[in-house]
């Protein structure tokens, strides 16, 4: 698969074929089909709660577990093996001694993690989707939703790889920093300290999923009472998600410029 | 500075008879350079103030486990920065000149190699970050070197040490560098495998490539490199032609241990030997003798017991491990 592209991007095929079939691959799986879990128990007990599907997709799935622990968990698992791995395993000389800048090195890397998470990341996402909306997915009213969530997990998709994998440049136990900044920076903090959201991925993520969804006027995820408070504009978070991924890919190059490897 | 030495005719790439000095030695035109060179981390010092330059030629890097070889080679190579001092490949720093790196191969003494690559895409991935015009043909060139062609489309997972071993010397030869470095390239291989490794790397000193091996065996060196940088705990110990250092090795002072049934008896008959720089009897009633010429030594001591009416328990070389020749040349 893809192999027309190992001559233009060694790299990158280089880190897919280690993500091919790999212990991480089948963890970010299995964490991507947790919300295919949870709108299947919806789908069995909807009958008997007053909860809209467009309620619980919103806040249950996307808002309640997806965007605050499942998608930080799932890109990090990625994102902290493409180079990280490398460092661990002392393979990454293979790369580094090699006449290529290491910007490039960076950002083919950076785009396996991409290319490796969307598809079960979003693949995840679109079956909860159908799963929660059943007879009415195709709905375009519904549709909304399939279309912000997906926006919004593609561009944390985008933040995290970056973010995380310079995590991996700059300590040896880049999962542990990782899971912490996940669960108590993202999650913790940034619920009980209002003013911290501004430097959480989490809460542009969540921005321009709200933001599209206000777009399309859909009163029942104001009326969910636990509706995210001062989302900020669904371009200006887009802008932010972007310049925080080259920021990252940037610090990571200036790092691994100046990385001993023992 | 350095100590500088003209380079001899019929050596190429290091001076002869420098082994008695401590101090480094200096071709006219070094491929590498290392100038007071210091590595440590936090209180531990792993290279401290190296000094040496090397030209084309196979040059083996020796010295006991631990005493700096690969962080030498890793200066060198530019995987980690030194404390102090100066180095040069081709004239320029290594560290963080991605330029130099179309310049040397390294072939390092990680085991690790991608499992999930064959042979031939490892290979040919290195040829195509080294940007080569015609990776398939370098590929191709360089597999067949280390005549791994038969393996080399069966994953690297299932490769034995000394087949890993080939597949990272193919990667490092694919642009066919001019310097090569080799951290114990002998390891994990086999006879068959070791002599063609052996062969390969005098191959690459014959063709005007500067070679650069380390090694922790003494003899294996001999094999491949005419000229040796020892190391000990990483300061250089010795430097020049191989021969020349393995005779100042085989004619150190040995200790030599001695048991017999009247070791007094004994110790007073061979006391008067040239042989012997001096003896002295243990509580232990072990006899301990030093001797500047092992052969006469071992010689001798046969015949004086006889003489003497003593029978000869034991007689062993008290530091013939690799770690005392090395102190004895760091003493000298």
């Amino acid at each position: 698969m893809f192999t027309f592209l190992w001559s233009p991007l060694p790299v990158f095929m280089l880190t897919l074929r280690q993500f091919s079939g790999g212990r991480a691959t089948r963890v970010v799986a299995l964490i991507s089909l947790i919300p295919v879990l949870m709108a299947a128990i919806y789908a069995l007990v909807s009958n008997g709660t007053s909860t809209l599907p467009e309620e619980f997709f919103a806040e249950g799935v996307f808002r309640g577990l997806f965007v605050a622990t499942l998608l930080p968990v799932a890109v990090m698992v990625l994102a902290t093996g493409a180079l990280g791995n490398e460092v661990e395993d002392q393979t990454l000389p293979y790369l580094s001694l090699k006449p290529i800048r290491r910007i490039r090195i960076v950002f083919e890397k950076f785009l396996a993690s991409v290319v490796a998470a969307t598809p079960l990341i979003l693949g995840g996402m679109a079956i909860a989707y159908v799963v929660t909306f059943r007879g009415d997915a195709g709905d375009s009213d519904h549709l909304t939703y399939l279309w912000s969530a997906l926006a919004a997990s593609f561009a944390g998709i985008l933040a995290y790889s970056a973010v995380f994998q310079l995590v991996s440049l700059l300590v040896a136990r880049a999962l542990l920093v990782g899971l912490t900044y996940s669960l108590v920076w993202e999650s913790v903090l940034g619920r009980y300290l209002p003013g911290l959201k501004i430097i959480s991925i989490r809460h542009y993520t969540e921005s321009i999923f709200v933001g599209m969804l206000d777009k399309s006027n859909y009163p029942s995820l104001v009326q969910a009472g636990n509706q995210m408070s001062d989302p900020t504009a669904v371009g200006t978070s887009a802008i932010v998600i972007v310049v925080v991924a080259i920021v990252a890919m940037l610090i990571s190059t200036w790092r691994l410029g100046r990385l001993n490897l023992e | 500075m350095f100590s500088r030495i003209k380079r001899g005719a019929t050596t190429p790439a290091i001076p002869q008879s420098t082994a008695a000095s401590p101090a480094a030695i200096l071709t006219d035109e070094p491929t590498i350079l290392f100038d007071h060179v210091s590595k440590w981390y936090g209180d531990l010092v792993a290279v401290s103030d190296l000094s040496f330059s090397i030209g084309p030629g196979v040059t083996a890097l020796l010295g006991p486990n631990g005493s700096g070889k690969t962080t030498s080679l890793k200066m060198i190579s530019g995987l980690i920065g030194q404390s102090a001092g100066r180095i040069e490949v081709r004239g320029l720093p290594p560290r963080g000149n991605i330029e130099t790196y179309r310049r040397f191969g390294l072939v390092n003494d990680v085991d690790n190699v991608y499992p999930y690559l064959t042979g031939w895409e490892f290979v040919w991935m290195n040829a195509r970050l080294q940007r080569l015009p015609d990776p398939d043909a370098a590929t191709r060139r360089a597999v067949d070197i280390v005549e791994m062609g038969p393996a080399s489309d069966r994953r690297i997972g299932g490769y034995s040490k000394g087949m890993r071993q080939r597949i990272k010397l193919a990667a490092a030869l694919v642009h066919d560098p001019d310097v090569i470095l080799m951290d114990e390239p002998l390891n994990g291989t086999d006879p068959a495998q070791r002599a063609h490794m052996i062969e390969l790397i005098r191959e690459f000193g014959r063709q005007g490539k500067t070679v650069l091996v380390s090694s922790h065996v003494l003899v294996e060196v001999e094999r491949f490199a005419e000229n040796i940088l020892v190391i000990v705990n990483g300061k250089l110990a010795a430097a020049g032609n191989y021969r020349t250092i393995r005779n100042r090795i085989d004619n150190r002072p040995l200790v030599i241990s001695l048991r017999a049934s009247n070791p007094r008896k004994l110790g007073a008959a061979l006391l008067g030997s040239p042989a012997i720089s001096s003896i002295s009897v243990g509580k232990d009633d072990h006899i301990t003798a030093e001797t500047n010429d092992a052969a006469t030594f071992y010689r001798i001591v046969p015949a004086v017991a006889r003489q003497t009416d003593v029978r000869l328990l034991e007689i062993e070389a008290a530091d013939e491990s690799l770690e005392s020749v090395f102190s004895y040349l760091v003493e000298r």
